[in-house]
Protein backbone atom coordinates (compact mmCIF):
# COMPACT_ATOMS: atom_id res chain seq x y z
CA UNK A 1 0.00 0.00 0.00
CA UNK A 2 0.96 3.51 -0.87
CA UNK A 3 2.29 5.79 1.71
CA UNK A 4 -1.18 7.98 3.19
CA UNK A 5 0.01 10.47 5.74
CA UNK A 6 -3.01 11.14 7.76
CA UNK A 7 -4.30 13.64 10.65
CA UNK A 8 -6.27 11.61 13.90
CA UNK A 9 -8.81 14.39 15.56
CA UNK A 10 -10.01 12.94 19.18
CA UNK A 11 -13.68 14.85 19.44
CA UNK A 12 -13.75 13.95 23.19
CA UNK A 13 -10.66 15.70 24.44
CA UNK A 14 -11.66 18.78 21.87
CA UNK A 15 -12.64 22.05 24.25
CA UNK A 16 -12.68 24.06 21.36
CA UNK A 17 -10.12 26.30 21.75
CA UNK A 18 -8.90 27.25 18.28
CA UNK A 19 -5.59 26.84 18.92
CA UNK A 20 -4.77 24.45 15.88
CA UNK A 21 -6.60 27.49 13.75
CA UNK A 22 -4.16 30.07 15.28
CA UNK A 23 -0.86 28.07 15.24
CA UNK A 24 -1.72 27.10 11.45
CA UNK A 25 -2.83 30.55 10.98
CA UNK A 26 0.77 32.21 12.12
CA UNK A 27 2.73 29.97 10.03
CA UNK A 28 1.35 30.01 6.80
CA UNK A 29 0.45 34.05 6.93
CA UNK A 30 -3.30 33.66 6.31
CA UNK A 31 -4.94 36.73 5.19
CA UNK A 32 -8.36 37.44 7.62
CA UNK A 33 -10.34 35.49 5.77
CA UNK A 34 -8.79 32.26 4.79
CA UNK A 35 -8.31 29.49 7.89
CA UNK A 36 -7.02 26.22 6.53
CA UNK A 37 -8.09 24.46 9.44
CA UNK A 38 -11.50 25.45 11.73
CA UNK A 39 -12.96 24.51 14.64
CA UNK A 40 -16.80 24.24 13.89
CA UNK A 41 -18.80 23.53 17.17
CA UNK A 42 -21.69 21.47 16.44
CA UNK A 43 -24.86 21.26 19.56
CA UNK A 44 -28.30 20.87 19.75
CA UNK A 45 -31.00 19.60 21.96
CA UNK A 46 -34.78 21.43 23.38
CA UNK A 47 -37.10 21.92 26.00
CA UNK A 48 -39.44 18.80 27.60
CA UNK A 49 -42.38 20.33 29.78
CA UNK A 50 -41.04 19.13 33.75
CA UNK A 51 -43.36 16.07 34.64
CA UNK A 52 -43.65 17.50 38.17
CA UNK A 53 -45.12 20.71 36.65
CA UNK A 54 -45.79 20.76 33.32
CA UNK A 55 -46.34 24.11 32.63
CA UNK A 56 -42.06 24.63 33.17
CA UNK A 57 -39.97 23.65 30.61
CA UNK A 58 -36.70 21.97 31.44
CA UNK A 59 -33.57 21.47 28.87
CA UNK A 60 -33.69 18.14 27.03
CA UNK A 61 -31.23 16.49 25.18
CA UNK A 62 -28.46 19.06 24.73
CA UNK A 63 -25.34 17.97 23.42
CA UNK A 64 -22.59 20.50 21.71
CA UNK A 65 -18.76 18.81 20.56
CA UNK A 66 -16.37 20.24 18.32
CA UNK A 67 -14.32 19.20 15.20
CA UNK A 68 -10.82 20.35 14.00
CA UNK A 69 -11.68 20.00 10.01
CA UNK A 70 -8.45 21.27 7.49
CA UNK A 71 -8.00 19.34 4.09
CA UNK A 72 -8.05 15.67 4.68
CA UNK A 73 -5.38 14.49 1.90
CA UNK A 74 -7.99 12.18 0.98
CA UNK A 75 -7.36 9.12 -1.08
CA UNK A 76 -9.73 9.84 -3.63
CA UNK A 77 -9.41 13.85 -4.01
CA UNK A 78 -12.21 15.42 -5.15
CA UNK A 79 -10.33 18.61 -6.07
CA UNK A 80 -7.62 17.10 -8.04
CA UNK A 81 -10.11 14.94 -10.39
CA UNK A 82 -11.57 18.64 -10.99
CA UNK A 83 -8.51 20.93 -11.27
CA UNK A 84 -8.72 22.27 -14.88
CA UNK A 85 -5.22 23.50 -14.63
CA UNK A 86 -3.73 20.54 -13.06
CA UNK A 87 -2.44 22.88 -10.28
CA UNK A 88 -3.68 19.97 -6.95
CA UNK A 89 -1.38 17.00 -6.76
CA UNK A 90 -1.43 13.93 -4.40
CA UNK A 91 2.41 13.56 -3.19
CA UNK A 92 4.00 10.09 -2.85
CA UNK A 93 3.29 10.62 0.78
CA UNK A 94 -0.28 11.06 -0.09
CA UNK A 95 -0.30 14.97 1.23
CA UNK A 96 -2.18 17.10 -1.37
CA UNK A 97 -0.74 20.13 -2.55
CA UNK A 98 -1.63 23.57 -4.28
CA UNK A 99 0.76 24.61 -6.73
CA UNK A 100 -0.51 28.72 -6.93
CA UNK A 101 1.92 29.29 -9.76
CA UNK A 102 -0.64 27.04 -11.77
CA UNK A 103 -3.84 27.87 -10.20
CA UNK A 104 -6.13 29.75 -12.38
CA UNK A 105 -8.80 30.60 -9.38
CA UNK A 106 -11.35 29.09 -11.59
CA UNK A 107 -13.14 27.92 -7.25
CA UNK A 108 -14.18 24.70 -8.78
CA UNK A 109 -12.00 22.88 -6.21
CA UNK A 110 -13.99 24.45 -3.57
CA UNK A 111 -17.20 23.82 -5.12
CA UNK A 112 -16.00 20.03 -4.84
CA UNK A 113 -14.19 19.60 -1.88
CA UNK A 114 -16.76 18.76 0.74
CA UNK A 115 -14.90 19.66 3.67
CA UNK A 116 -14.28 23.75 2.41
CA UNK A 117 -10.37 22.86 2.48
CA UNK A 118 -9.79 25.15 -0.84
CA UNK A 119 -10.00 28.78 -0.25
CA UNK A 120 -9.53 31.65 -2.04
CA UNK A 121 -6.99 34.02 -1.36
CA UNK A 122 -7.88 37.44 -2.67
CA UNK A 123 -4.70 39.06 -2.67
CA UNK A 124 -2.99 35.83 -4.74
CA UNK A 125 -6.35 35.26 -6.95
CA UNK A 126 -5.64 31.96 -6.03
CA UNK A 127 -6.41 28.80 -4.00
CA UNK A 128 -4.82 27.79 -1.13
CA UNK A 129 -5.23 24.61 1.30
CA UNK A 130 -3.39 22.81 3.80
CA UNK A 131 -0.85 20.86 2.99
CA UNK A 132 0.16 19.02 6.26
CA UNK A 133 3.10 21.94 6.48
CA UNK A 134 4.69 19.64 4.08
CA UNK A 135 8.52 21.75 4.68
CA UNK A 136 8.13 20.76 8.42
CA UNK A 137 7.04 17.20 7.37
CA UNK A 138 9.48 16.99 4.86
CA UNK A 139 12.17 17.38 7.72
CA UNK A 140 10.79 14.86 10.14
CA UNK A 141 8.64 17.56 11.87
CA UNK A 142 5.01 17.69 13.26
CA UNK A 143 2.57 20.15 11.42
CA UNK A 144 1.84 22.75 13.74
CA UNK A 145 -1.44 22.64 14.54
CA UNK A 146 -0.64 19.46 16.38
CA UNK A 147 1.65 20.62 18.10
CA UNK A 148 0.04 23.30 19.08
CA UNK A 149 -3.35 21.46 20.51
CA UNK A 150 -3.38 22.01 24.40
CA UNK A 151 -5.88 18.72 24.67
CA UNK A 152 -3.64 16.69 22.64
CA UNK A 153 -6.65 16.26 20.86
CA UNK A 154 -4.69 16.07 17.35
CA UNK A 155 -2.25 13.84 16.13
CA UNK A 156 -0.78 13.00 12.76
CA UNK A 157 1.04 9.82 11.01
CA UNK A 158 0.59 7.03 8.51
CA UNK A 159 -3.50 6.03 8.06
CA UNK A 160 -2.57 2.55 8.35
CA UNK A 161 -0.93 3.16 11.73
CA UNK A 162 -3.48 5.44 12.67
CA UNK A 163 -6.50 3.61 12.24
CA UNK A 164 -4.66 0.35 14.04
CA UNK A 165 -3.88 3.00 17.23
CA UNK A 166 -7.68 5.07 17.06
CA UNK A 167 -9.72 2.96 14.84
CA UNK A 168 -11.64 3.87 11.52
CA UNK A 169 -14.40 6.23 12.22
CA UNK A 170 -14.08 8.84 10.29
CA UNK A 171 -17.36 10.95 10.12
CA UNK A 172 -20.06 12.10 11.93
CA UNK A 173 -22.67 15.26 11.98
CA UNK A 174 -22.00 17.33 10.65
CA UNK A 175 -18.66 15.71 8.10
CA UNK A 176 -19.95 15.14 4.82
CA UNK A 177 -20.28 10.71 4.69
CA UNK A 178 -17.12 9.52 4.48
CA UNK A 179 -17.36 7.78 1.13
CA UNK A 180 -17.29 10.95 -1.41
CA UNK A 181 -13.54 11.36 -1.05
CA UNK A 182 -12.18 9.03 1.49
CA UNK A 183 -10.46 11.48 4.02
CA UNK A 184 -6.80 10.22 5.14
CA UNK A 185 -8.62 10.86 8.76
CA UNK A 186 -9.07 9.08 12.05
CA UNK A 187 -11.63 10.53 13.91
CA UNK A 188 -12.32 9.48 17.72
CA UNK A 189 -15.75 10.68 18.12
CA UNK A 190 -17.05 12.81 21.48
CA UNK A 191 -19.63 10.44 23.50
CA UNK A 192 -22.80 12.76 22.12
CA UNK A 193 -21.26 12.24 18.39
CA UNK A 194 -24.98 12.48 16.48
CA UNK A 195 -24.28 9.68 13.26
CA UNK A 196 -23.58 11.53 10.16
CA UNK A 197 -26.25 13.33 7.84
CA UNK A 198 -28.21 13.80 11.66
CA UNK A 199 -30.23 16.73 11.46
CA UNK A 200 -30.96 17.09 15.24
CA UNK A 201 -28.09 19.90 15.85
CA UNK A 202 -26.15 22.51 13.65
CA UNK A 203 -23.04 24.51 13.74
CA UNK A 204 -23.04 27.59 16.20
CA UNK A 205 -19.88 28.94 14.63
CA UNK A 206 -19.72 28.60 11.24
CA UNK A 207 -17.82 32.29 10.95
CA UNK A 208 -14.69 30.33 11.45
CA UNK B 1 -26.28 37.47 -2.11
CA UNK B 2 -24.48 36.53 -4.90
CA UNK B 3 -21.14 38.27 -6.17
CA UNK B 4 -19.38 39.77 -9.28
CA UNK B 5 -17.92 35.99 -9.49
CA UNK B 6 -21.71 34.43 -9.67
CA UNK B 7 -23.01 37.30 -11.82
CA UNK B 8 -19.91 36.25 -14.31
CA UNK B 9 -21.10 32.64 -14.28
CA UNK B 10 -24.62 33.76 -15.00
CA UNK B 11 -23.79 35.61 -17.81
CA UNK B 12 -21.27 33.46 -19.20
CA UNK B 13 -23.39 30.19 -19.43
CA UNK B 14 -26.21 31.97 -20.25
CA UNK B 15 -25.00 33.68 -23.22
CA UNK B 16 -22.74 30.45 -24.47
CA UNK B 17 -25.56 28.10 -24.67
CA UNK B 18 -28.20 31.25 -26.21
CA UNK B 19 -25.32 31.21 -28.77
CA UNK B 20 -25.37 27.44 -29.32
CA UNK B 21 -29.06 27.47 -29.39
CA UNK B 22 -28.89 30.45 -32.26
CA UNK B 23 -26.76 27.93 -34.16
CA UNK B 24 -28.81 24.70 -33.69
CA UNK B 25 -31.97 26.78 -34.43
CA UNK B 26 -30.59 28.96 -37.47
CA UNK B 27 -29.11 25.70 -39.24
CA UNK B 28 -32.49 24.26 -38.97
CA UNK B 29 -33.95 27.01 -40.72
CA UNK B 30 -31.76 27.27 -43.22
CA UNK B 31 -32.32 23.90 -43.97
CA UNK B 32 -35.96 24.17 -44.07
CA UNK B 33 -35.83 27.58 -45.95
CA UNK B 34 -33.04 26.05 -48.49
CA UNK B 35 -35.70 23.26 -49.51
CA UNK B 36 -38.91 25.90 -50.08
CA UNK B 37 -36.53 28.81 -51.74
CA UNK B 38 -33.72 27.55 -52.52
CA UNK B 39 -30.06 28.35 -51.88
CA UNK B 40 -29.52 31.98 -52.36
CA UNK B 41 -32.58 32.78 -50.70
CA UNK B 42 -31.95 30.73 -47.32
CA UNK B 43 -28.64 32.94 -47.38
CA UNK B 44 -30.50 36.23 -47.50
CA UNK B 45 -32.90 34.87 -44.46
CA UNK B 46 -30.06 33.49 -42.00
CA UNK B 47 -26.56 34.94 -43.19
CA UNK B 48 -26.51 38.09 -40.81
CA UNK B 49 -28.28 36.42 -38.33
CA UNK B 50 -25.20 34.24 -38.44
CA UNK B 51 -22.94 36.54 -38.04
CA UNK B 52 -24.58 38.35 -34.81
CA UNK B 53 -23.89 34.71 -32.96
CA UNK B 54 -19.81 35.95 -32.73
CA UNK B 55 -20.47 38.77 -30.50
CA UNK B 56 -22.83 36.96 -28.18
CA UNK B 57 -19.92 34.12 -27.69
CA UNK B 58 -17.14 36.78 -27.62
CA UNK B 59 -19.23 38.49 -24.55
CA UNK B 60 -19.57 35.23 -22.92
CA UNK B 61 -16.39 34.24 -22.93
CA UNK B 62 -15.40 37.61 -21.50
CA UNK B 63 -17.29 37.33 -18.90
CA UNK B 64 -16.35 34.00 -18.01
CA UNK B 65 -12.71 35.39 -17.18
CA UNK B 66 -14.24 38.07 -14.60
CA UNK B 67 -14.86 35.03 -12.21
CA UNK B 68 -10.84 33.54 -12.61
CA UNK B 69 -8.88 35.21 -9.84
CA UNK B 70 -5.71 34.61 -11.49
CA UNK B 71 -6.93 34.77 -15.67
CA UNK B 72 -3.04 35.10 -16.65
CA UNK B 73 -2.80 31.13 -15.94
CA UNK B 74 -6.02 31.09 -17.87
CA UNK B 75 -4.02 29.60 -20.64
CA UNK B 76 -4.04 26.49 -18.66
CA UNK B 77 -7.46 25.64 -18.07
CA UNK B 78 -6.98 22.74 -20.32
CA UNK B 79 -4.87 21.27 -19.28
CA UNK B 80 -6.97 18.42 -17.19
CA UNK B 81 -9.39 17.15 -20.14
CA UNK B 82 -8.81 13.59 -18.93
CA UNK B 83 -10.73 14.63 -15.58
CA UNK B 84 -12.00 17.70 -15.20
CA UNK B 85 -15.29 19.00 -16.83
CA UNK B 86 -14.57 22.48 -16.61
CA UNK B 87 -11.36 21.55 -18.80
CA UNK B 88 -13.61 19.76 -21.15
CA UNK B 89 -16.20 22.24 -21.28
CA UNK B 90 -13.32 25.30 -22.35
CA UNK B 91 -11.88 22.78 -24.80
CA UNK B 92 -15.63 21.98 -26.53
CA UNK B 93 -16.48 26.19 -26.48
CA UNK B 94 -13.22 26.75 -27.99
CA UNK B 95 -14.08 24.26 -30.33
CA UNK B 96 -17.45 25.24 -31.52
CA UNK B 97 -16.02 28.76 -31.65
CA UNK B 98 -13.46 27.97 -34.25
CA UNK B 99 -15.53 25.59 -36.17
CA UNK B 100 -18.37 27.96 -35.88
CA UNK B 101 -16.32 30.83 -36.70
CA UNK B 102 -14.47 28.72 -40.36
CA UNK B 103 -18.23 27.94 -41.16
CA UNK B 104 -19.40 32.04 -40.48
CA UNK B 105 -16.17 32.60 -42.94
CA UNK B 106 -16.92 30.50 -45.27
CA UNK B 107 -20.94 30.99 -45.54
CA UNK B 108 -20.11 35.11 -45.71
CA UNK B 109 -17.68 34.21 -48.69
CA UNK B 110 -19.54 31.52 -50.36
CA UNK B 111 -16.39 29.06 -49.75
CA UNK B 112 -16.45 25.70 -50.98
CA UNK B 113 -19.54 24.35 -52.26
CA UNK B 114 -23.09 24.22 -49.96
CA UNK B 115 -22.51 20.64 -49.56
CA UNK B 116 -19.51 21.21 -47.84
CA UNK B 117 -20.62 24.18 -46.14
CA UNK B 118 -23.33 22.19 -44.29
CA UNK B 119 -20.45 19.23 -43.57
CA UNK B 120 -18.90 21.88 -41.63
CA UNK B 121 -21.98 23.93 -39.63
CA UNK B 122 -23.03 20.12 -38.66
CA UNK B 123 -19.47 19.43 -37.33
CA UNK B 124 -20.12 22.71 -35.21
CA UNK B 125 -23.33 22.15 -34.09
CA UNK B 126 -22.64 18.85 -32.93
CA UNK B 127 -19.65 20.77 -30.74
CA UNK B 128 -21.99 22.95 -29.28
CA UNK B 129 -23.95 20.54 -28.10
CA UNK B 130 -20.98 18.61 -26.52
CA UNK B 131 -19.73 21.88 -25.16
CA UNK B 132 -23.49 22.35 -23.31
CA UNK B 133 -23.65 18.95 -21.74
CA UNK B 134 -19.88 19.12 -20.62
CA UNK B 135 -21.00 22.46 -18.76
CA UNK B 136 -23.67 20.66 -17.47
CA UNK B 137 -21.37 18.25 -15.78
CA UNK B 138 -19.36 20.40 -14.16
CA UNK B 139 -22.48 20.99 -11.54
CA UNK B 140 -22.71 17.70 -11.58
CA UNK B 141 -20.47 16.82 -8.12
CA UNK B 142 -21.06 14.07 -5.55
CA UNK B 143 -21.46 16.78 -2.41
CA UNK B 144 -23.71 19.05 -4.33
CA UNK B 145 -26.79 17.19 -4.02
CA UNK B 146 -29.09 19.95 -5.92
CA UNK B 147 -27.24 20.38 -9.05
CA UNK B 148 -26.16 16.51 -8.98
CA UNK B 149 -29.33 15.70 -11.07
CA UNK B 150 -30.37 14.80 -14.52
CA UNK B 151 -32.11 18.18 -14.12
CA UNK B 152 -28.95 20.14 -14.80
CA UNK B 153 -28.00 18.84 -17.85
CA UNK B 154 -32.00 18.73 -19.35
CA UNK B 155 -32.39 23.02 -18.00
CA UNK B 156 -29.50 23.86 -19.40
CA UNK B 157 -30.80 22.53 -22.71
CA UNK B 158 -34.01 24.02 -22.37
CA UNK B 159 -32.24 27.59 -21.79
CA UNK B 160 -30.30 26.69 -25.00
CA UNK B 161 -33.23 25.90 -27.22
CA UNK B 162 -35.32 28.51 -25.75
CA UNK B 163 -33.28 31.57 -25.80
CA UNK B 164 -31.82 30.09 -29.44
CA UNK B 165 -35.04 29.93 -30.76
CA UNK B 166 -36.13 32.77 -30.11
CA UNK B 167 -32.73 34.93 -30.25
CA UNK B 168 -32.91 33.65 -33.87
CA UNK B 169 -36.70 35.15 -34.19
CA UNK B 170 -35.92 38.49 -33.24
CA UNK B 171 -32.16 38.63 -35.84
CA UNK B 172 -34.42 37.07 -38.87
CA UNK B 173 -36.84 40.23 -38.06
CA UNK B 174 -34.05 42.70 -37.40
CA UNK B 175 -32.63 41.19 -40.72
CA UNK B 176 -35.53 41.60 -42.91
CA UNK B 177 -36.09 45.12 -41.06
CA UNK B 178 -32.80 45.78 -42.68
CA UNK B 179 -33.31 44.18 -46.16
CA UNK B 180 -36.72 46.39 -46.16
CA UNK B 181 -35.37 49.85 -45.40
CA UNK B 182 -32.60 49.12 -48.22
CA UNK B 183 -35.45 48.92 -50.68
CA UNK B 184 -33.72 46.34 -52.62
CA UNK B 185 -35.07 43.42 -54.95
CA UNK B 186 -38.58 42.02 -54.16
CA UNK B 187 -39.24 40.72 -50.35
CA UNK B 188 -42.27 38.34 -51.29
CA UNK B 189 -40.19 35.57 -50.74
CA UNK B 190 -38.45 36.52 -47.94
CA UNK B 191 -41.10 37.53 -46.03
CA UNK B 192 -42.79 34.23 -46.62
CA UNK B 193 -39.77 32.39 -45.35
CA UNK B 194 -39.90 34.81 -42.13
CA UNK B 195 -43.36 34.09 -41.44
CA UNK B 196 -43.07 30.45 -41.49
CA UNK B 197 -39.33 30.45 -39.32
CA UNK B 198 -41.24 32.59 -36.97
CA UNK B 199 -44.39 30.29 -36.76
CA UNK B 200 -41.91 26.89 -36.26
CA UNK B 201 -40.33 29.00 -33.94
CA UNK B 202 -43.21 29.84 -31.74
CA UNK B 203 -43.94 26.13 -31.79
CA UNK B 204 -40.53 25.08 -30.51
CA UNK B 205 -40.73 27.85 -27.82
CA UNK B 206 -44.06 26.52 -26.82
CA UNK B 207 -43.07 22.65 -26.65
CA UNK B 208 -39.67 23.05 -24.76
CA UNK B 209 -41.78 25.38 -22.53
CA UNK B 210 -43.61 22.50 -21.73
CA UNK B 211 -40.62 20.54 -20.92
CA UNK B 212 -38.13 22.99 -19.00
CA UNK B 213 -41.70 22.87 -16.70
CA UNK B 214 -41.85 19.33 -16.01
CA UNK B 215 -37.95 19.47 -15.72
CA UNK B 216 -38.52 22.40 -12.90
CA UNK B 217 -41.81 20.42 -11.13
CA UNK B 218 -39.80 17.36 -11.72
CA UNK B 219 -36.57 18.65 -9.71
CA UNK B 220 -38.74 20.51 -6.88
CA UNK B 221 -40.07 17.06 -6.11
CA UNK B 222 -37.01 15.91 -5.95
CA UNK B 223 -35.65 18.34 -4.16
CA UNK B 224 -38.06 17.83 -1.10
CA UNK B 225 -37.02 14.57 -0.81
CA UNK B 226 -33.39 13.83 -0.62
CA UNK B 227 -30.17 15.51 0.58
CA UNK B 228 -31.38 18.63 -1.75
CA UNK B 229 -34.49 19.47 0.58
CA UNK B 230 -32.55 22.09 1.95
CA UNK B 231 -32.46 23.87 -1.05
CA UNK B 232 -36.15 23.68 -1.61
CA UNK B 233 -36.25 25.29 1.76
CA UNK B 234 -34.07 27.82 0.68
CA UNK B 235 -36.04 28.39 -2.40
CA UNK B 236 -39.37 29.08 -0.31
CA UNK B 237 -37.85 31.22 2.04
CA UNK B 238 -35.83 33.53 0.52
CA UNK B 239 -36.49 32.96 -3.10
CA UNK B 240 -39.84 32.63 -3.30
CA UNK B 241 -40.69 35.90 -5.75
CA UNK B 242 -38.10 35.85 -7.78
CA UNK B 243 -39.17 31.70 -8.43
CA UNK B 244 -42.82 32.92 -9.21
CA UNK B 245 -41.58 35.56 -11.37
CA UNK B 246 -39.04 33.55 -13.00
CA UNK B 247 -42.00 30.64 -14.06
CA UNK B 248 -44.67 33.46 -14.74
CA UNK B 249 -41.98 35.39 -17.37
CA UNK B 250 -41.06 32.51 -19.00
CA UNK B 251 -44.33 31.32 -19.48
CA UNK B 252 -46.16 35.07 -20.00
CA UNK B 253 -42.77 34.72 -23.05
CA UNK B 254 -42.58 31.68 -24.43
CA UNK B 255 -46.20 30.42 -23.84
CA UNK B 256 -48.30 33.54 -24.64
CA UNK B 257 -46.51 35.39 -26.24
CA UNK B 258 -45.69 32.21 -28.67
CA UNK B 259 -48.69 31.75 -29.25
CA UNK B 260 -49.68 34.66 -30.25
CA UNK B 261 -46.75 34.63 -32.65
CA UNK B 262 -47.97 31.46 -34.18
CA UNK B 263 -51.20 33.37 -34.43
CA UNK B 264 -49.83 36.60 -36.28
CA UNK B 265 -47.17 34.85 -38.20
CA UNK B 266 -50.14 32.55 -40.22
CA UNK B 267 -51.48 35.60 -41.39
CA UNK B 268 -49.79 38.11 -44.08
CA UNK B 269 -48.93 41.66 -42.72
CA UNK B 270 -49.45 43.04 -39.34
CA UNK B 271 -45.55 43.40 -39.40
CA UNK B 272 -45.39 45.73 -36.59
CA UNK B 273 -47.51 43.48 -34.20
CA UNK B 274 -45.48 40.48 -35.25
CA UNK B 275 -42.19 41.81 -34.55
CA UNK B 276 -43.56 43.23 -30.98
CA UNK B 277 -44.40 40.04 -30.05
CA UNK B 278 -41.36 38.44 -31.66
CA UNK B 279 -39.07 40.85 -29.52
CA UNK B 280 -41.48 40.73 -26.43
CA UNK B 281 -40.82 36.82 -26.40
CA UNK B 282 -37.38 37.47 -26.83
CA UNK B 283 -36.98 39.53 -23.97
CA UNK B 284 -38.97 38.00 -21.37
CA UNK B 285 -37.40 34.78 -21.88
CA UNK B 286 -34.07 36.20 -21.40
CA UNK B 287 -35.12 37.90 -18.46
CA UNK B 288 -36.57 34.53 -16.91
CA UNK B 289 -33.91 32.24 -17.49
CA UNK B 290 -31.51 34.78 -16.32
CA UNK B 291 -33.69 34.90 -12.98
CA UNK B 292 -33.47 31.10 -13.31
CA UNK B 293 -29.49 30.38 -13.33
CA UNK B 294 -29.21 33.16 -10.39
CA UNK B 295 -31.46 31.03 -8.56
CA UNK B 296 -29.39 27.40 -9.59
CA UNK B 297 -26.29 29.25 -8.28
CA UNK B 298 -28.11 30.97 -5.44
CA UNK B 299 -30.42 28.52 -3.58
CA UNK B 300 -27.78 25.27 -4.19
CA UNK B 301 -26.96 23.88 -1.13
CA UNK B 302 -23.83 21.73 -0.20
CA UNK B 303 -22.77 18.29 1.93
CA UNK B 304 -20.25 19.31 4.01
CA UNK B 305 -18.53 22.21 4.63
S1 LIG C 1 -10.27 17.54 1.83
FE1 LIG C 1 -10.91 18.56 -0.04
S2 LIG C 1 -9.09 19.68 -0.69
FE2 LIG C 1 -8.39 18.14 0.78
S3 LIG C 1 -7.82 16.38 -0.51
FE3 LIG C 1 -9.95 16.08 0.15
S4 LIG C 1 -11.15 16.90 -1.56
FE4 LIG C 1 -9.07 17.72 -1.80
S1 LIG D 1 -9.13 27.37 -8.15
FE1 LIG D 1 -7.06 26.79 -8.79
S2 LIG D 1 -6.62 24.91 -7.67
FE2 LIG D 1 -8.83 25.21 -7.57
S3 LIG D 1 -9.69 24.08 -9.32
FE3 LIG D 1 -9.36 26.18 -10.04
S4 LIG D 1 -7.31 26.15 -10.92
FE4 LIG D 1 -7.47 24.29 -9.66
Amino acid sequence: MAKQLAFHFNSSLCNGCKACVIACKSKNALPVDVNYRRVYEYGGGGWVADPMAPAFLTPNNIFVYSLSVACMHCENPACVDVCPAKAIEKRDDGIVVVDSDKCIGCHYCSWACPYGAPQFDPEEGTMRKCDMCADVVDEGGTPYCVSACPMRALDFGELEELRAKYGTVAEVAPLPPADITNPAFVLTPHRHSQPVGSKVGRVYDDEV
Amino acid sequence: MMETREWALVTYTILSQMAVGSFLVLGAVHFLAQRKAGEAEADRLSDRALLAIGPVLVLGVLASLLHLGNPANAYRAIANIGSSWLSREIFFTMAFTGVGFVFAIMQWRKLATPAIRNAVAVLAALIGVVAVYSMSHIYMLANQPTWNSAATPLSFFCTTLLLGSLAIGVALSANYTYLKSRKSAALDVQANLLRDALRWIAVAAIVVLGFELVVISASLIDFGSGDAAASLVNIAEDYNTLFILRISLVFLGAGVFAFFLYRTASVLGQERVLFALVYGAFALVLIAEVMGRYLFYASHIKIGF
